[in-house]
């Protein structure tokens, strides 16, 4: 990425956040110094703040690597929202239960999120591929069949006995994701995430397949001339990119929750867009972005409490970013064909 | 029956209100995701500003103006700034979302839900339901009777030959956009103001990404789109009579979503948007 725009880009995220955030502190009545002091106090002020942003940011980094690598292909996936909550569901009503050690049972719930997700993404490649319908509208579509299928599996035939209405009961211990700090909820997610990060950005630069993909991204044209076939190449980075979110999903729900929540995400999915769009695109600056945002996530917790200013302008400030930069760099959607 | 057609009415104005917002938006090739943040901020704008001026009249217009400034927004993001519309959409959504909730807490002093304010009353909605129905005939009559309307759907389809015969495609898109959310919020202004008096927080439960389901399942046309909205409207009030048939109320929430995918896919006849529907335009 080019580092003086992602410096620009940066700078102007910053200045909304500044701008707007202390008009909207003004009309609530707060002082922005101590809104926003209170914002960074409780997102970083001590450790268990910090291990919580550190959460927050996790929980963002895997929808918004999916997303990344979905744009990087040219697919608008606005579906992680929903890959993530199949691949939760699938993890929490299996983990329920599966009762195995806890090197079994991790890997197989986190593999199933990652299928479940994968799942949800490989509907909408499916419906792109073979009937070319629109994968914006199909991904935005199924995430709220998603919300349905999941509310009905836990109140229907997936209904545990402890569950209420809408969760599943609790996981057994031994599949907790171990904790990196003890007492907080920070767990090897943050590695897995990372590892994954990494992974990525491997694979876009320095693979084959990656250089196939960011081709059918920038000129699917040339790129079919040159035998790359393209509905195949959509499919498979679409259910790449469900099987990230899903595996977010899963992460959740072994490691911060313990049990599938139907409220299992804030809307990670959607601000996951904001992410992916600072963070270029490119894993390792997502991974930064993940981060800012993690503290904007968090911190609205902590000045909500403190300084009474409602947790929901961070999200109208999310919003104003992603309507800002998405205007400052082109992303080409490959069109139907 | 007859108790059933009009919750079904009360049911599918909003609905009819947005999609109809949507099909302007994507005849005139912008491809209008906000649409849920436009019913939002129409609700509560409207809510709010009947609370502070006493006036439901006003709380309503107010309402409409609202979501008609979210849709020169998302105008202007699409046509002078060539933002990709989609991505802007979901940034209209949270803004407009998270603005709401916050509202609620600055303008009445507590989160969740508004308080009681003047209304429109069982007139207004009877009104109101009314109005959305000639809403979609006179909708098809401008957009497919009229020079105007000729001009909108020449910029979904080929906005370059639009600007050739001396149309103004981003000017022309613009003004869709800005009237599609004016129709949005009005879908909103039902809801808070119409069918009850209050604003809650996340009221607006879906029902733009329904609208957009209503959009394509009613291939792009007002009246269709109108009667997908009647459709899906229906489902809604059905869910009241056969919640005892043991029919999952799941099946029937997700219904509009999966018809909205069996049209994308071509299965219920060719589904085909507006050639140029979201692709931005640089003269």
């Amino acid at each position: 990425m080019n580092l003086s725009r992602g410096a620009r880009d940066a700078a102007i995220a910053f200045g909304i956040i500044v701008v707007f955030g202390s008009l909207a502190m003004l009309l609530a009545g707060v002082n922005p110094i101590d809104g926003f002091s209170a914002l960074l106090i409780g997102a970083l002020g001590n450790v268990p703040e910090t291990a919580e942003t550190l959460v927050q940011t996790t929980s963002l980094l895997f929808p918004a690597l999916a997303i990344a690598l979905a744009f990087r292909a040219g697919l608008f996936n606005i579906g992680a929202e929903g890959q993530l909550l199949i691949g939760g569901l699938l993890a929490g009503v299996i983990g329920e239960r599966f009762i195995a050690p806890g090197f079994i049972a991790i890997p197989v719930l986190l593999l199933a999120g990652a299928v479940g997700g994968g799942a949800w993404g490989a509907l909408a490649g499916w419906l792109r591929a073979r009937f070319s319908a629109n994968e914006v509208i199909a991904t935005l579509m199924l995430n709220y069949v998603a919300i349905q299928v999941a509310a009905y599996a836990i109140t229907g035939p997936l209904k545990s006995a402890t569950g209420a209405g809408n969760e599943t009961g609790e996981l057994p211990a031994s599949s907790f994701l171990p904790t990196i700090l003890p007492d907080t909820r920070l767990t090897i997610a943050l590695v897995l995430a990372l590892v994954l990060a990494f992974l990525l950005r491997w694979l876009l630069r320095s693979t084959v397949i990656g250089y196939q993909l960011r081709a059918v991204g920038d000129a699917p044209r040339t790129a079919q001339r040159a035998g790359i076939d393209l509905a195949k190449m959509r499919f498979w980075t679409m259910t790449a990119s469900g099987a990230i979110a899903g595996l977010g999903g899963a992460t959740i729900v072994l490691g911060v929750l313990h049990r599938f929540n139907l409220a299992l995400s804030p809307g990670y999915g959607f601000i996951g867009i904001a992410v992916a769009l600072v963070g270029e695109l490119d894993p390792l600056w997502v991974t930064v972005a993940a981060f800012v945002f993690g503290i904007l996530q968090n911190g609205a917790i902590g000045m909500q409490a403190a300084a009474n200013v409602p947790r929901d302008v961070v999200t109208a400030i999310e919003g104003l970013i992603i309507l800002v930069l998405a205007g400052r760099r082109i992303i080409t959607r490959s069109g139907a064909d | 029956m007859f108790a059933f057609l009009w919750l079904m009415l009360v049911k599918s104005a909003p609905l009819v209100y947005a999609a109809l917002g949507g099909v302007l938006c994507e005849r005139s090739g912008v491809l209008n995701i906000g649409l849920e943040g436009m019913i939002a901020i129409g609700a509560f704008s409207g809510v709010a500003i009947s609370f502070a001026t006493g006036s439901a009249i006003l709380g309503a217009i107010g309402g409409v103006a609202s979501g008609a400034l979210l849709g020169a927004i998302l105008g202007l993001a699409a046509t002078r700034f060539r933002v990709e519309q989609i991505v802007a959409g979901t940034g209209i959504n949270l803004i407009a979302l998270g603005g709401s909730a916050y509202g609620l807490v600055v303008v009445f002093g507590q989160p969740g839900a508004s308080k009681e304010v003047n209304a429109l009353g069982p007139t207004g909605e009877i009104a109101m339901v009314c109005l959305a129905l000639a809403l979609a005939g006179l909708l098809h009559v401008f957009l497919f009777w009229t020079r105007p309307g000729l001009h909108v759907r020449a910029c979904g389809e080929n906005p370059r030959a639009a600007d050739v015969a001396g149309i103004n495609p981003l000017r022309v898109r613009f003004w869709a956009t800005t009237a599609g959310g004016a129709f949005a919020a009005l879908g909103g202004v039902f809801l808070a103001m119409a069918e009850l008096d209050l604003y809650s927080d996340g009221m607006s439960a879906g029902r733009g990404f329904i609208a957009l389901a209503a959009v394509i399942f009613g291939r792009w046309n007002p009246l269709g789109a109108a009667a997908a909205a009647l459709f899906f409207g229906a489902f809604e009030a059905l869910q009241f009579t056969l919640q005892r048939t043991g029919i999952p109320v799941e099946f029937m929430q997700a219904l509009p979503y999966v018809a909205a995918l069996i049209a994308l896919a071509g299965f219920a006849g060719r589904a085909r948007a507006p050639a140029a529907d979201g692709v931005p335009y640089r003269r």
